[in-house]
């Protein structure tokens, strides 16, 4: 008899526990989803894939393009992040979805162009169909994610702002994507994993 | 030893305590928008942003060829104004002149769509009196996103009589534009989209002052919120002089010193700062005095209608009376036009209209979606409501059954107000208008609200004009009707589209700076045309084109382009190929 209650005690007590770490992992896959590899031509007319980086444990990853007035002001920023955390094993991906149909500036032909002029030190890609976009559901341009290898996966630990002040690079007083890159490096969870990106919307095609 | 601490530390808190105070009180200068003159307008909308906020990180916005808002248009009356309407927007979009009386088909309504990266080229003769009119976006379903982000500006329309008149007429000096607005900011310094907002903006500036000369001056006040009713008033409680309603001058001034201006209205008022160097003054929203039925009277603070502005008084604008001009104006005249208006027994017909509180709405608290309707019908852009015959003086009899008020606006006419329940309207208020406001109904009574307008000079079948709440969350919801106005009689209802083609000829092609057109039948007249690119992307929209001087299309990039043509009377569409060379 004692031992049926100690049992069920014991049992009830490993539900919970169970229940416990169930609804915790729940809610960090709804926080950090994962990313399907993709391949899409860069500027320089080679196709890049996730699987191209062997030695990468992250990258910051961010949906920009050419038009948009508030995009325009981080292509310095850009290359200043891809600067420091490339040799780290984060490099910068750049990567242009907005309807080209609706804004001829932002055609591949313009997005050489621009990589050329601002001296991209990046990848600046060109998801043609949105599916990339889609993917990572990115809203704005500029769009930012920080996304990490967790057991051979690729999951998304930072999603939103670059940092907080788009015209005046000097009055920043916080780097979302540094520090959320600084986090994981650390090996710490991302302190602000989620903030609202600024900037253009990026319609998606039906 | 000891004391001395103390004391410091407490002069120190003091000082930090204060310094907070004066930042949190600091003012702004009041940013006045630009002018275009002249006849020819080049208005580029694009996505842009703007230091609003003081510190921190910009504000998205929608600017016309600046960050936020558009320039401010004058216009000459008996002056054709011809407009290149660049669409450089994420988004589709329209741009409606406010009060202005034209073709319906250049009026910017909810059907004259501009796709993004398309010019529409709309042109007219300005028929209005002098006034203070406004342009905004009109797009259904979009207009609070839109206008939220400052897309939108003012029109000063000069005429003989109001230039003969001795009125400040110094743009930003003694004739100072307010367009004023309430918003919402995110943490990240974002514009919210709520009907309600919590920071006052005055031309798009926080806590803004402005300097004044001891002299009169001249304030042109639109209230462009999306929801809120601003009772203007002085802090000194000093009496101003009101000279225009929407839509030109009143016969004289009206001296008050409170005036309910609601959303889409525009009053201009004259101030007499004589002998007031030094002195400052607020420009207040009087806001406790409004009823709970009145947009910004409520008292909710928190959820979708919440606001720190609601049923508060609060500053709009802070002046500072600085030295007089050279040549001042040190009088207010004591009359300004005769008004003709119109008499009721001219009208030959009553139309009768409805305002309701949706189905199921049962408390005097109205949230959620589609809570406010006209003629018992959301919008619907295939139903037509009326078809008034050309030249036809109507009144309008609107009544309300609503427990809210409603500013209701027509577009095409400026209309007389004849009674507000039983009443005639105050001598402010009795003059040219096109927005009028509808009170909520008192206890089980019903609200009416009767005006007449003479529906003159243009008749188009296809295109209508809308009228609507102007509170654009109302608007968008759908609490609008449109009518038409026709030389011909045509039906009401569901409207059926014609499915056949006429033909016309396009010469030279391949073109390179000039397309003519040429048709086949003599009595053929362009109605519109729309030039698409061969991924079918809108790059013209040109209404009634000028077609004798040919199509200018010698900024179009090489390639294939279709041209569709709608025949004025027929109203059908045949499209054609051509080459740019």
């Amino acid at each position: 008899m004692k031992l049926i209650k100690t049992f069920s005690i014991l049992s009830l007590s490993i539900l919970l526990i169970c229940n416990y770490f169930l609804i915790n992992s729940f809610s960090i896959k709804q926080n950090k989803k994962e990313i399907i590899n993709f391949r899409l031509k860069n500027t320089d007319g080679k196709y890049i894939s996730l699987k191209d980086y062997k030695e990468a444990k992250g990258f910051i990853i961010v949906f920009t393009c050419n038009h948009c007035p508030f995009a325009k002001l981080y292509p310095q920023r850009f290359n200043e992040l891809n600067t420091k955390y490339e040799p780290l094993g984060i490099p910068l991906i750049a990567i242009s979805s907005t309807d080209t149909i609706m804004y001829e500036e932002d055609t591949f032909p313009m997005m050489i162009k621009k990589a050329l002029k601002e001296k991209f030190n990046f990848p600046y890609l060109f998801d043609e169909d949105q599916s990339v976009a889609k993917n990572f559901n990115a809203q704005k341009t500029p769009h930012a994610f920080v996304i990490w290898k967790e057991n051979e996966k690729w999951i998304i630990k930072y999603s939103g702002a670059i940092d907080d002040n788009g015209a005046e690079p000097k009055k920043v007083k916080t780097h979302f994507v540094s520090n959320a890159v600084e986090d994981l490096l650390n090996r710490r969870e991302v302190n602000e994993s989620e903030t609202k990106s600024i900037g253009c919307q990026i319609y998606f095609r039906k | 030893m000891k004391n001395i601490n103390l004391k410091t530390l407490a002069t120190l808190i003091s000082i930090l305590v204060l310094s907070f105070a004066i930042k949190a009180q600091s003012y702004n200068t009041l940013w006045i928008p630009d002018t275009l003159r002249g006849t020819n307008f080049n208005l580029a909308l694009k996505d842009t942003f703007a230091q609003i906020v003081t510190t921190g990180n910009q504000t998205i916005t929608g600017g016309i060829n600046g960050k936020v808002w558009g320039p401010t248009l004058f216009f000459n009356k008996g002056d054709s104004v011809h407009f290149n309407v660049h669409n450089y927007l994420n988004d589709s979009t329209t741009i409606h002149w406010h009060g202005m009386h034209l073709p319906a088909v250049m009026d910017g309504g909810p059907h004259q769509i501009i796709p993004p990266g398309t010019i529409w080229k709309p042109y007219w003769k300005v028929n209005n009196n002098a006034a203070t009119y406004w342009y905004h976006p009109h797009l259904h379903e979009m207009s609070v996103e839109q206008i939220t982000k400052g897309l939108g500006g003012l029109i000063i329309v000069r005429d003989n009589i109001e230039s003969a008149l001795a009125l400040p007429r110094k743009y930003s000096v003694d004739d100072i534009p307010l367009i004023i607005t309430d918003r919402k900011f995110t943490n990240l310094n974002q514009f919210s989209i709520a009907p309600y907002g919590d920071s006052v903006l005055v031309n798009a500036t926080l806590r803004a002052q402005y300097n004044v000369p001891a002299q009169v001056v001249r304030f042109r006040i639109l209230n462009a919120a999306i929801e809120r009713s601003y009772n203007i008033g002085f802090s000194d409680n000093r009496n101003f002089s009101i000279i225009t309603s929407d839509g030109g001058l009143l016969n004289a001034p009206v001296s008050v010193n409170r005036y309910t201006l609601h959303a889409g209205e525009r009053i201009e008022i004259l101030v007499s700062f004589i002998g007031q160097l030094g002195q400052s003054f607020d420009i207040k929203a009087y806001n406790t005095a409004l009823s709970n039925s009145i947009a910004g009277g409520e008292t909710f603070t928190t959820g979708p209608f919440g606001s720190f502005l609601n049923h508060k008084d609060f500053t709009l604008l802070h002046v500072n009376v600085v030295a007089q001009t050279t040549t001042p104006i040190l009088t207010i005249p004591s009359s300004l036009t005769t008004n003709t208006l119109l008499s009721a027994s001219i009208a030959v017909i009553t139309r009768s209209l409805t305002i309701s509180d949706s189905a199921g709405v049962t408390t005097p608290i109205i949230l959620g979606p589609n809570a406010f309707v006209l003629n018992h019908k959301l919008f619907d852009f295939n139903y037509m409501n009326y078809s008034v015959p050309l030249n036809n003086t109507e009144i309008w009899q609107i009544t309300s059954s609503s427990v809210f008020g409603h500013p209701f606006h027509i577009h095409d006419v400026e209309f007389n107000i004849l009674s507000v329940n039983g009443v005639a309207p105050t001598a402010a208020q009795a003059g040219w208008k096109d927005v009028v406001f509808v009170p909520g109904k008192t206890g089980p009574t019903n609200s009416v609200v009767k005006f007449i307008a003479k529906f003159d000079d243009f008749a188009d079948a296809t295109h209508p004009f809308m009228f609507h709440c102007h509170i654009a969350l109302h608007e968008d919801e759908g609490m609008m009707g449109q009518f038409v106005v026709t030389s011909t009689n045509t039906a009401i209802g569901i409207i059926e589209k014609n499915k056949n083609e006429k033909d016309f000829l396009l010469y030279p092609n391949p073109a390179n700076d000039k397309l003519y057109v040429s048709f086949i039948d003599p009595t053929m007249v362009a109605y519109y045309i729309r030039i698409t690119n061969s991924v079918g992307k809108t790059i013209y929209m040109l209404p009634r084109p000028e077609l004798s001087n040919g199509l200018d299309i010698s900024t179009l990039t090489s390639g294939i382009y279709f041209i569709q043509l709608t025949d004025e009377k027929t109203k059908l569409t045949t499209t054609k190929k051509f080459i740019k060379e």
